[in-house]
């Protein structure tokens, strides 16, 4: 397996009226090719911010971004921004969560689709408009060539959804950003682009980055996690490994506190206390050490650094759970 | 209102200031030092700025227009502040009413408003005055007080759409508000929910729009003025600009001090408004 | 043709609705029956959730209860009370044991108003104390929801984040001490890890209140922590109505089991048994004939687009509208 995005100690700081805020805070972060890796973090985590930024997204004048990120062999953050735009399409893509936006609504849907393939692909009009009734056939869409005739308001939200991951893998792309792409919608309809994406990924050998808070959409989708916190990622796993053996007291204190369907019915939830820090004044110590139910005064003080423990675990704690006899006491 | 000052550039704060010099001049006018505004000074006709005893110069005639520009200051900024003030309140009690009620009201009042916005205000103006300024016998005039509240009402008509169609639009985006069927699921009945719920939140969209209103109505009282079916007795701004209009050759100043000064107060209302707009715009925005 | 089996004994209930009947103008003089035709009851005490996706009328539902959305017909009766038939005046005082918390929490609260006067409303509408008493019974319901009165009485509800913007609504709800509580997704617009606090927020505030709540939902997930019986919903119409454990353990309806097989699991290793259905609900102006569902199930035959299944109990206080109910 060989790396399709590596990103070096990346940093991404907006400076606002109340100080300079510091959004991600050196991630790490190396996907393999042909895999799909979730990322999940509630909001104010930096996960959205995170992937907009290895992206090459974040463009405003407040925004400072540090560290290296390579894509596919290319060096992203030494590239002009227009080279970076040459990648988007072929190289990468992203679909949003709310497809409305993301679609013009003035311009039928076999315009939209067929405008990347003309300029991207420099397909006569003829072949655009065969190759969109593929992607729409691909992307399970009954009755593809009336879809072409159609405006982004007269489908459903489950609609533009396909129609945006149809627009995104027009071009082949490498690598696709999916940004809780099935938030806004129905959960059966939910069920239903999941594994459409899931099937294409395969398919189509692309990587996937699975930004979401859903910790059931990551398990039944993706083969890593990374957990994000405060700007940083604190646990990263395997799918089945994180899920089986979490070391994150975050991580487990998240699960257990989301209402599960598998849970008896009726039953409690524990919650997690108190709220994510200040980004503009962030603690010294671990970003979760306040609200930690197993936190000491280490945990206050010093700054943990991802630990690697066997099967590719990672984890950014001083007393990782399941872990006691090794517990590193200070 | 210390949060409210250092939020103003510099633009802003130039405009606030000469808002307030203009306001000073419309209360103290009668009382400063100035020479009497309907009396010529003979031995100045037509003389240039900073001249002795006429700071900003005469017209042709001897007349000071330091002193005139402040007269007018009076009518124009006042004749603006009761058109704007009653146009203002009637305007905004309807737009809310229409946008809570909804309904065949609604459908007519913003027809209403449509159509008088469609007609431009100084076309709107020219005809109320037109109508309601003649007198059946051509050979007596109209008395001069009937003609200013003539010209108030036409000032006001043309302000009543144009409020009343921002509290329109203000309201109908806070009455769907769940705080709003809140209060109704509470008990609270509809006229507790229209002044304490809506009313503060409306009002802010409408300050905004008073100033830019304000603007509006002393350039078309100026224009009727200069039209002559103003207030013909020649105090406004706009009346002395028409008064003076053939003169512009001998006595310059006469002419441009008037449109100076009217210009500059007309922006900076707009400017105020402007400002005020932009920063409700981006309060909401945090909500 | 009634279709009220599934109705108990009036005694017994709290509310009870009958043929309830929405409708809607749409642009192109076409109606939408929001609500088509829904009966059910409420006992005291219970938790009731009304679960279904976007468009099956749950939300108009939960206004037409407190008459908010004007019926066009069927019956709402609370304590006895015919609501729909009710005087102006007399509605505004039933409504106070009614009470309603909606999934937008800062859109509920009036950006203008102290967290104060927003909990102080409901009192000083129905003139309950003097201003004194009000501040005192403001300030122990902000401590019942967990919110530090000393801290928070004079501040504005921008100044919050969603979650306690919820507890705020949660406390102007209560000051009426109302028998019955419509909850209109609560959770929904907040964050994974404080959903859980204003479940259990509610459940507490259900045993200190003594209330009686309606939850309306979509995800099923949620429910599962908070209700005692279940109604789903789908296209204006009830498909099952059950307890909480029946409905989960052995859904009857083809929609509530493929409902419930679309809920992501936290679990890597679980293997779904997904039951199959496609597409999209189709549009509520133009609802297909029969069952409603029929043209996403599996199980449909020509008998489900011309006869519209009634509900019928198929296990103890479960009851399904379904020609071929699962086993």
């Amino acid at each position: 397996m060989s790396s399709i995005l590596k990103l070096e100690n990346l940093k991404v700081r907006f400076s606002t009226h109340r100080g300079q805020l510091e959004a991600v805070r050196g991630v790490d972060l190396d996907i393999q090719a042909g895999t799909s890796i979730g990322i999940v973090g509630e909001s104010g985590s930096g996960k959205t911010v995170m992937s907009r930024a290895a992206m090459g997204l974040l463009t405003g004048s407040n925004v400072t971004r540090e560290g290296r990120i390579t894509f596919d062999g290319k060096v992203l953050s030494d590239m002009s921004r227009e080279d970076v735009r040459n990648e988007f399409g072929t190289g990468m893509a992203m679909i949003f969560q709310d497809p409305m936006t993301a679609l013009n609504p003035v311009r039928r849907i076999g315009s939209q689709l067929q405008e990347s393939l003309r300029i991207r692909l420099g397909m006569s009009r003829k072949e655009a408009r065969a190759r969109s009734i593929e992607l729409l056939t691909l992307v399970r869409i009954p009755e593809p060539k009336q879809m072409l005739r159609k405006f982004p308001s007269q489908l459903s939200g489950g609609m533009r959804q396909r129609i945006m991951i149809a627009i995104a893998i027009s071009c082949n792309p490498k690598l696709l950003f999916a940004d809780e792409p099935t938030t806004a919608l129905d959960v059966t309809v939910q069920a239903q682009i999941l594994e459409l994406l899931t099937d294409l990924r395969q398919r189509l050998n692309m990587t996937m980055v699975l930004v979401t808070h859903d910790l059931g959409v990551v398990a039944g989708n993706t083969d890593y996690v990374a957990v994000m916190y405060a700007g940083e990622i604190v646990e990263q796993a395997p799918t089945t490994e994180l899920f089986a053996n979490m070391k994150m007291p975050y991580t487990e204190a998240l699960f257990k506190s989301i209402p599960n369907i598998q849970m008896k019915a009726g039953s409690r939830l524990p919650v997690i206390e108190g709220r994510l820090p200040d980004p503009t004044d962030r603690p010294p110590g671990c970003g979760f050490a306040a609200r930690c139910s197993y936190a000491q005064d280490k945990c206050f003080t010093d700054h943990p650094e991802l630990e690697v423990a066997k099967d590719g675990h990672l984890y950014r704690c001083w007393f990782p759970l399941g872990d006691s006899i090794q517990r590193k006491v200070s | 209102m210390r949060k409210l000052w250092s939020t103003f550039n510099l633009p802003t704060k130039i405009s606030v200031a000469w808002v307030s010099i203009v306001m000073f001049f419309v209360v103290t006018g009668s009382f400063l030092p100035l020479p009497n505004p309907t009396e010529f000074d003979p031995d100045a006709s037509g003389v240039g700025l900073f001249s002795s005893g006429h700071l900003l110069g005469t017209d042709i005639n001897g007349y000071d227009l330091l002193s005139n520009v402040v007269n007018g200051a009076r009518i124009s900024i006042l004749i603006a502040l009761i058109s704007v003030g009653v146009g203002g309140l009637i305007g905004s009690a309807i737009g809310i009413a229409s946008a809570y009620v909804r309904g065949k009201l609604d459908i007519a009042v913003n027809l209403l408003f449509n159509i008088l916005l469609s007609i431009p205000n100084l076309v709107l103006g020219l005809a109320l005055v037109a109508i309601l300024a003649t007198s059946a016998d051509p050979a007596i005039p109209i008395d001069p007080n009937r003609r200013v509240f003539i010209i108030i009402f036409s000032l006001t008509v043309i302000i009543i759409p144009i409020l009343g169609r921002i509290a329109r639009g203000a309201t109908l985006s806070w009455v769907n508000r769940e705080f709003i069927v809140a209060a109704r699921s509470m008990g609270m009945n509809d006229r507790h929910i229209i002044f304490k719920h809506i009313v503060p939140n409306v009002l802010p969209a409408i300050y905004a729009v008073i100033f830019l209103a304000i603007g509006v109505v002393i350039v078309a009282e100026g224009a009727l003025s200069l039209l002559g079916v103003g207030i013909i007795d020649g105090v406004s701004w706009g009346a002395m600009i028409g008064r003076v209009a053939g003169d512009f050759t001998y006595a310059p100043q006469s002419m441009y001090v008037p449109v100076v000064v009217l210009a500059l107060t007309v922006i900076a209302f707009n400017q105020v408004g402007d400002h005020l707009r932009s920063q409700l715009d981006s309060r909401e925005g945090k909500i | 043709m009634t279709n009220h089996a599934h109705l108990r004994k009036d005694s017994d209930v709290l509310l009870r609705v009958e043929d309830l009947v929405v409708e809607f103008k749409v642009p192109g003089n076409k109606v939408v029956n929001a609500v088509s035709s829904v009966s059910f009851d409420v006992k005291e005490g219970e938790t009731l959730a009304v679960v279904g996706e976007s468009g099956c009328g749950k939300t108009t539902l939960g206004k037409a209860l407190l008459q908010i959305q004007k019926p066009k017909s069927g019956t709402v009766r609370f304590e006895g009370n015919e609501l729909t038939s009710l005087s102006k005046s007399d509605l505004r005082s039933a409504r106070t044991s009614i009470q309603m918390i909606f999934q937008d929490p800062i859109s509920s609260l009036d950006p203008r108003m102290t967290v104060r006067q927003i909990v102080e409303e409901p009192l000083w509408i129905w003139s309950k104390g003097d201003e004194n008493e009000r501040v005192e019974k403001v300030k122990s319901l902000l401590n019942n929801v967990g919110l530090d009165p000393e801290l928070v009485l004079d501040r504005k509800s921008y100044e919050f984040s969603g979650g306690q913007c919820q507890r705020i609504s949660i406390a102007r709800s209560l000051a009426l001490e109302p028998k019955m509580l419509i909850c209109d997704e609560p959770v929904s617009a907040l964050d994974v890890s404080i959903q859980a606090q204003i479940l259990n927020l509610l459940n507490d505030m259900k045993d200190r209140y003594g209330l009686t709540l309606i939850f309306i939902s979509h995800d099923l997930s949620v429910v599962k922590a908070i209700s005692t019986r279940i109604m789903v919903m789908y296209l204006g119409k009830v498909c099952e109505i059950g307890t909480t454990e029946s409905i989960y353990s052995k859904p009857a309806h083809h929609y509530t089991a493929a409902l419930i097989s679309s809920v992501p699991v936290p679990d890597p290793t679980h293997k779904s048994e997904r039951t199959p259905i496609t597409g999209e609900p189709p549009s509520p102006v133009d609802p297909p004939s029969g069952c409603r569902f029929r043209t996403r199930c599996p199980a449909a035959t020509e008998l489900c687009a011309t006869e519209e299944p009634m509900l019928r109990e198929v296990s103890d206080g479960q009851f399904v509208a379904c020609h071929y109910p699962r086993a």
